[in-house]
């Protein structure tokens, strides 16, 4: 049996849980608002807590993206050939060593396929995710915590990460599993914790942790999934409209969207779901195809050109390709509105001051200042800064990558709302996402992709998982696309 | 009476104690302090220090290295570095006097050809840092040997003279006074901060560098920001070798420029901007400048050994940087 102890740090109370004990053979899930974005589970000193047996997978990606994937996954400790060696060999690196413990590695958690001399960097994220996971399990933890190991992660990869926690227990460890995805915690917990704002408000037995009951807990409000549905009406207005299209990974594709239709794209990791966002913002060059925006032809060589045309995206890494994280909220909020606002290129309190403030206010983001640094926010309140920006902009077609990954349940709701109201305004909304749950919640309409083509469309009545996994998982097209080597 | 005043005084503290807290916030805070603590300190040393004479020849001093460091400043915002300052301004120092000289032109088409070309290399610099995605390190260091290669070339380590009066009026006056070599690096100085805090591009300068891809995928074009800063930078390069030249008198090569891109770089970082790019401000930048040009004057009014002029002022980046480490760590915290 092991006893944790959480405290607050900062000015701010952020975590106040008096005690927590971890059983061994228990799986732990903690569900709810974490205040401050970043891990919220901090052992005092890492190195520490490893000698104590606890081995801990963050959100982000503690992986040195120079370094192959077998340095990475054996990197601060030994091979077992030179664990036990003298001072000599154990100072050398064991460059075989490495390579065939992370090989075993990597086919103990189910990841097949994977150079392991490869450089982490030119990794894509869900892969690095499952590489952090093998490290951590590498490191034979008895505690093993999981801090949303599965928000970048496909469903085949998620299952995969699902199982490792289940062995893990089985085996007589302890799992600490933070989660915002409630099917799977619904699915894994021997035990749910639910927090809201840094405070243990429940803590449940399997048994009564329902969805219902944990969305409850964390809104602290009654807020049933039922209520989450798209606007009745879509336009006849076509407001994009993409034939043949194609990029490199991608297509080709054909698409169209009319006004205040909400679109999801769905697919395993992989399968194109960026990419094809990316093509139509102009972020990725486009190899071949048609794409009309508003009737249209619509080409666009740098994401500028896709912002004067009415195009907005929320990209799906919000650290790495959404915030200026040292800068305050106020710029990136003011982001993409800037120039519009300004006159002949002089900021106005109007365009700057005001209109900030105008989005913290729309889109309620909590706060103390516009000026404080945008990454001392949550995760939510992040996210919400990056809606406004767009939604600010007055855009006719959305491309959301993830929009609430890394965001808690609360701030989700909030997301799905703005999704809605921006919807029933005539914009037009192209969401990918790797929650199903969240396509299936918000979409008017899914499109399916699957090596970089789309498989299936569906419309709200034909919706079902199985459905959309059967067609995500599905073989090979006849013509081999363009990422599988020849 | 007591009792009315008790909570308007109290509501006249909460703001001024939270105006307190934001200068603490403010990372040029520690520079400026530091700028006005040395100078007080060096006038009760020695009364010459203060003198109108000694200020004026800081005045002089201030303005060329202190429009280097705004250039420098500029490319580092966008998560560069140009080595090539120094070395541009000794190289345009020569090719002014020699077109002015040797070419017989006279002295605006001198200095506007010496402009062009340095506009030119400051192009060069940015395109292969945008286009050909070359490190700015390196790009620069290219500049920097080639320029005092074409330095030396020209003047074979002679001087060139009998340059136009022009520069001299330029470089040697004063106006009521002050240098107006320092009155043009306070305008410079004035309309970068222009730029960097009340445009667009300024606020999409500092987007760039603090995050090229958030940016990038928000629409702004960055490459255009990188390599107008580029050309900025060695713009200005040009310019303050034109004060130079005309406080000089003579188009000599010999100790201008070299190693003044390191002391351009020391009085950014001093003055709190950061190497990786996307943060400082114009007060910082201009504080860093002055807090040099004080530490390097004073100790030639202390009459301490000149060789020993470079170990203070390595001490005294050492010990801004640590100071600014601990002061965002301290508001990291807090926040």
């Amino acid at each position: 049996m092991l006893r944790a102890v959480k405290k607050s740090y900062g000015p701010v109370t952020v975590l106040d849980i008096p005690e927590l004990e971890l059983k061994r053979g228990q799986i732990t899930c903690v569900v709810g608002e974490i205040l401050i974005a970043g891990r919220p589970l901090q052992p005092g000193r890492a190195d520490h807590a490893k000698s104590l047996g606890v081995s801990m997978v963050a959100q982000e990606f503690p992986l040195v993206g120079r370094l192959s994937v077998a340095e990475n996954l054996l990197l601060g400790r030994h091979t077992r050939a030179t664990a036990n060696a003298g001072a000599l060999r154990r100072a050398l690196f064991d460059r075989a060593g490495t390579r065939q413990e992370a090989r075993d590695l990597l086919a103990d958690v189910g990841v097949d396929g994977v150079d392991v001399d490869r450089p982490v960097e030119q990794l894509p994220v869900p892969l690095r995710q499952m590489i952090e996971i093998a490290k951590a399990w590498g490191n034979k933890p008895l505690v093993l915590i999981l801090d949303e190991p599965t928000s970048s992660l496909g469903p085949v990869e998620a299952e995969k990460v699902l199982d490792l926690a289940r062995r893990h227990t089985a085996a007589g460890g302890a799992v600490l599993f933070i989660g915002h995805r409630l099917d799977e915690v619904r699915d894994i917990a021997d035990r749910v914790v639910v927090l809201r704002s840094g405070r243990l408000v429940a803590d449940l037995s399997p048994e009564e942790a329902s969805e219902e009951r944990m969305i409850r807990e964390m809104v602290g409000s009654e807020l049933a999934r039922g209520d989450i549905a798209p606007p009745a009406s879509v336009e006849a207005r076509t407001v994009l409209k993409a034939s043949g299209l194609t990029a490199e990974g991608l297509g080709p594709v054909d698409l169209e969207l009319r006004a205040g239709e909400i679109v999801g794209v769905a697919g395993l990791m992989g399968s194109g779901r960026s990419r094809l966002l990316h093509t139509i913002m102009g972020a990725q060059p486009r190899t071949g195809g048609e794409v009309e925006l508003g009737g249209r032809p619509f080409h666009p060589r740098h994401p500028a050109d896709a912002v004067a045309a009415g195009i907005g995206l929320v990209p799906e890494d919000r650290k790495e390709q959404s915030l200026l994280l040292q800068h305050p909220v106020r710029w990136n909020a003011t982001l993409a509105t800037l120039r519009r606002d300004s006159w002949r290129g002089v900021l106005t309190p109007g365009g700057d001051r005001e209109r900030s403030a105008k989005i913290v206010k729309d889109l309620g983001v909590r706060l103390h200042s516009q000026e404080q640094p945008i990454g001392s926010l949550s995760g939510g309140n992040q996210q919400k800064v990056v809606f406004g920006r767009w939604l600010h902009a007055r855009p006719d077609l959305l491309l959301l990558d993830e929009p609430t990954r890394g965001v808690d349940v609360g701030a989700k709701a909030e997301i799905y709302q703005l999704i809605d109201t921006a919807a029933q305004n005539g914009l037009a909304v192209l969401a990918a996402s790797s929650e199903l749950e969240e396509l299936l919640w918000i979409c008017h309409r899914i499109v399916v992709m699957a090596h970089g083509r789309i498989v299936a469309d569906l419309r709200r009545e034909q919706f079902s998982k199985e459905r959309i996994m059967t067609a995500a998982a599905g073989t090979q097209p006849l013509t081999a696309s363009t990422e599988a080597p020849a | 009476m007591t009792t009315q005043t008790a909570p308007a005084r109290e509501g006249a503290g909460a703001p001024a104690r939270n105006r307190l807290r934001a200068l603490v916030d403010t990372p040029e805070v520690g520079v400026v302090v530091a700028c006005a603590a040395v100078f007080l300190a060096l006038a009760l040393a020695r009364d010459t220090f203060a003198s109108a004479v000694n200020l004026q020849g800081m005045g002089f001093d201030l303005a060329q290295y202190g429009l280097i460091a705004i250039g420098e400043s500029l490319v580092i915002l966008t998560g560069g570095i140009d080595l090539s300052v120094g070395a541009l301004l000794g190289t345009s120092v020569i090719l002014m006097s020699w077109f002015n000289v040797n070419a017989g032109l006279p002295a605006g088409v001198a200095i506007l050809l010496t402009l062009a070309i340095a506009g030119l290399v400051g192009l060069i610099h940015g395109l292969a840092v945008t286009r050909l995605k070359m490190p700015p390190f390196v790009v620069t260091l290219v500049t920097y040997t080639v320029a005092q290669g074409v330095t030396l070339a020209i003047t074979s380590g002679t001087s060139i003279v009998g340059i136009s009066p022009f520069f001299g009026n330029v470089g040697q006056t004063y106006l009521a006074q002050i240098p107006v070599p320092l009155l043009l690096f306070v305008v410079v100085a004035v309309v970068v901060w222009f730029f960097l805090e009340r445009t667009y591009a300024g606020r999409q300068v500092y987007a760039v560098g603090g995050n090229p891809e958030a940016a990038r995928l928000a629409g702004i074009r960055g490459d255009r920001r990188i390599v107008s800063m580029y050309v900025t930078s060695s713009l200005l390069s040009a310019f303050a070798g034109m004060l130079v030249l005309g406080r000089m008198g003579v188009g000599s090569a010999s100790g201008v420029g070299v190693g003044w891109e390191l002391s351009a770089i020391a009085a950014a970082v001093i003055g709190g901007v950061s190497l990786t790019g996307g943060q400082g401000r114009i007060l910082g930048i201009v504080a860093g400048t002055v807090l040099l040009e004080l530490i390097n004057n004073g100790l030639t009014t202390l009459q301490i050994n000149s060789d020993y002029t470079n170990i203070v002022l390595g001490g005294v980046l050492g010990l801004a940087i640590t100071a600014d480490r601990l002061r965002a760590r301290h508001v990291a915290k807090r926040s």
